[in-house]
């Protein structure tokens, strides 16, 4: 069979272009995909073996934020059963139904190193800062598509159901009080020090070190945070299963990985482009099949073809 | 009993029937309902309008208007994908129908999605590529999913109008001749294209979603290729759809049936359920989880479930005596399209478990949102088979149809219309 130029380059291109599109697009590596870590993260250690259960912490969010006044449970304020539209930071106790110590936990945004909701965020509206790592949510963008909600492994993200103009509520680190170099309202009121803020790899060293002074206080001597979902810049040291206080199981690849097939397909685009490419192609030699014997049709029966 | 061997070639208008009928009205004023209350949830906002929570953010409005629905409506891109990719040419006698109950199925979809979303006026963004987070897949769903039914769905829907308008407005009749066929011709490869490049896309995308849900949903449906087994699914369903309302539609208006066609349609609608049962036993074997199939709790329960509804019916149809007798055709149909259903909207509802002891259950006002836009879907495919060439028939029921005309409707004029090849909508040349 012989050849001519054009079909030779047209068999070459045709077979060399898809396969080295994938082999670009596909054998990307973990740590290339890895989104940038920011540069100075700050972060937040809470021990349950220091908190009180003052709920000091509860108020003064609500104050800072200017939170309305959480009423949910008749006659008493601010005692809502879980994070919620007027509540970004909360106190819960953990009751256990046997003889085992009982423990208070302090339930917030966990502003992870790799959050699940920036990357489900489809307009960026939830977005974390390159600097001090905090994930805050922008109104002009949010579309109020709730996805937020539905990644966040930590139930955080809130969203306002009963307004006309919704807003997706979570806390922020208290962003404004940290520009005019306060502390955030939770860590500023405790009394006991049980939730410290500060940048994170001070309160990793300093969790440590109380792991250190006292083995065995705390349950497997491991800070939650460390590594969790590739780590939260919200660190919680426990003396009861962390399971038990809310704190899920959700292993140490960041949540977001589980896009990274996704991500490979679509980079650059190449891959749908290429499949585009294939499919019209396809189509364009079947098209005038299709026209030739819809004309044939026509002589066959008089009858005017159809597409 | 005789037997008449039908063949559906083209497109008939359904005629000798009335256009309006009860169960029309019905579906409108379901719809005229779900329009009023929409208005309602958008002014009262979505707490008191839905039985959605923070714990359970998405409801029926998303997991099955949205996710549901659209594979129920992708006839347009399976069943295209075998009539033109793979060129089976006798299926072309029925893309006017699959392709009329994607569109019609895609936009109620969207709509429900609008109502749906709470702050739809930021939606702007998604002409602007610079505020796009591109990994997102409810991105990739929220770009490509309108952007389908609004270019290539609509363009593939334009024919029959076309067809309509040439002999309904004589004073279009130029524009259609000189600027409308010749730029179908030209473009439809490249639309068609498009018309399977897209719903690849979104269709996966959709299970792309729930990976983010992590262990949240159960292992059974949570996996890697959870967007493989999505597309995959709407590439059946979209059978089932096609065979489901062609059935429909020939029973109550009492058009022929093609049982041959038919039966192609069901023959690749098994087998597409076969591989794909294979492939998801295999990848539940795989990820080693095949236990929790034999767990006989409630999720192992409705694995089999979705399982048997799939396989069974596929199994039955193999045998081509059973594809040819329409009662039986219709109900494995039916348990297929029902299967299949329950199959995608399992990962984000049923199979998913937010928090232990959170429940989510749909509010009557949502409810009804829900269904009102279904039967709008339904009304205006119903109100479109009968003033468009869409439902395949024999050449007979051309004729048929228009000698009705000229007998019923003189002041149709039919006589003074050209019918020379020059003149007519022609779009093989």
């Amino acid at each position: 069979m012989e050849l001519t130029r054009r079909e030779a380059l047209r068999s070459v291109v045709s077979k060399c272009v898809p396969v080295a599109t994938a082999a670009l697009c596909l054998p990307a590596t973990e740590a290339a995909e890895a989104p940038s870590q920011p540069k100075a993260p700050v972060g937040m250690l809470y021990d349950t073996t220091l908190c009180i259960g003052c709920k000091a912490c509860v108020v003064a969010c609500a104050e800072a934020n200017e939170l309305p006044r959480d009423v949910s449970l008749d006659g008493l304020h601010q005692a809502p059963e879980d994070l919620n539209a007027f509540t970004k930071n909360i106190i819960k106790l953990y009751k256990p139904h046997e003889q085992s110590p009982d423990s208070f936990v302090k339930q917030q945004c966990m502003h992870c190193i790799d959050p699940a909701c920036v990357a489900a965020c489809p307009f960026k509206a939830l977005w974390k800062d390159d600097g001090n790592g905090i994930v805050a949510w922008e109104p002009s963008r949010c579309i109020g598509c709730r996805y937020c909600e539905i990644a966040c492994a930590y139930h955080v993200p809130k969203f306002e159901w009963d307004m006309i103009n919704p807003k997706i509520v979570k806390c922020e680190f208290c962003e404004p009080r940290l520009n005019k170099g306060y502390q955030p309202a939770c860590t500023s009121v405790c009394p006991t020090h049980a939730v410290i803020f500060g940048p994170r790899q001070d309160l990793l060293s300093q969790a440590k070190e109380r792991i250190e002074q006292a083995p065995d206080k705390y349950f497997e001597n491991r800070v939650y945070g460390e590594h969790e979902a590739g780590g939260t810049q919200v660190l919680y040291l426990s003396h009861v299963p962390f399971e038990d206080i809310g704190l899920p199981d959700v292993g140490p690849a960041p949540i977001p990985a589980a896009l990274k097939w996704q991500k490979r397909i679509y980079k650059f685009l190449a891959l749908p482009l290429l499949m585009y490419a294939m499919l019209a192609s396809i189509m364009k030699k079947n098209w005038i099949d299709h026209r030739r014997e819809m004309r044939e049709e026509e002589e066959r029966t008089g009858l005017r073809p159809q597409l | 009993m005789k037997h008449i061997i039908v063949r559906w070639q083209r497109g008939v208008p359904v005629y000798a029937v009335p256009k309006i009928t009860p169960f029309f009205v019905f579906l409108c004023a379901m719809g005229a309902l779900s329009i009023v209350l929409s208005a309602y949830r958008e002014w009262a906002g979505l707490g008191p309008t839905t039985g959605m929570n923070d714990i359970y953010a998405w409801g029926i409005w998303k997991t099955f208007n949205t996710m549901v629905l659209t594979g129920l409506g992708s006839g347009g891109f399976s069943v295209g994908i075998a009539a033109w990719i793979f060129y089976r040419r006798d299926l072309h006698s029925v893309m006017r129908t699959a392709v009329l109950t994607s569109f019609v199925a895609y936009f109620s979809g969207l709509v429900a999605l609008g109502v749906d979303v709470g702050r739809p006026w930021n939606f702007y963004q998604v002409l602007m590529p610079w505020t796009w987070n591109a990994h997102s897949p409810l991105l990739e769903v929220a770009v490509c999913m309108p952007l389908y039914a609004c270019v290539p769905l609509f363009l593939e829907n334009t024919p029959p109008l076309i067809e309509r308008w040439y002999y309904t407005w004589p004073w279009f009749r130029p524009f259609i001749m000189k600027h409308l066929v010749p730029a179908i011709r030209s473009t439809y490869p490249y639309v068609i294209a498009l018309a399977y490049a897209l719903p690849m896309m979104h269709q996966s995308s959709l299970g792309a979603l729930m990976l983010l849900g992590g262990s949240r949903v159960h292992v059974l449906w949570q996996s890697p290729f959870l967007p493989l087994l999505y597309v995959w699914a709407a590439g059946f369903l979209g059978y089932a759809c096609v065979i489901g309302v062609l059935m429909v539609a020939c029973l109550s208006w009492k058009r022929p049936m093609d049982m041959r066609i038919l039966g192609v349609l069901a023959r690749i609608m098994s087998w597409l359920i076969l591989t794909w049962s294979v492939f998801r036993f295999v990848d539940i074997l795989a990820r080693g989880q095949i236990g929790a199939a034999f767990a006989f709790d409630r999720f192992s329960l409705l694995f089999w479930i979705e399982t048997l509804l799939l396989v069974c019916p596929s199994v039955f149809m193999l045998w081509g005596g059973n594809r040819r007798i329409p009662s039986r055709l219709f109900q494995a149909d039916l348990l297929i399209a029902v299967g299949g259903m329950l199959y995608r909207y399992d990962p984000t509802s049923f199979a998913f478990t937010a928090r232990p002891g959170a429940v989510y259950f749909p509010s009557a006002i949502e409810a009804l949102i829900a269904a009102g836009y279904v039967c709008l879907a339904i009304a205006a495919f119903v109100l479109a088979a009968k003033y468009l060439p869409i439902l395949p028939a024999p050449v007979s029921a051309w004729h048929g149809m228009e000698h009705y005309a000229r007998v019923v409707h003189p002041d149709w004029k039919l006589e003074t219309h050209d019918f020379s090849h020059q003149n007519r909508p022609h779009f093989a040349n």
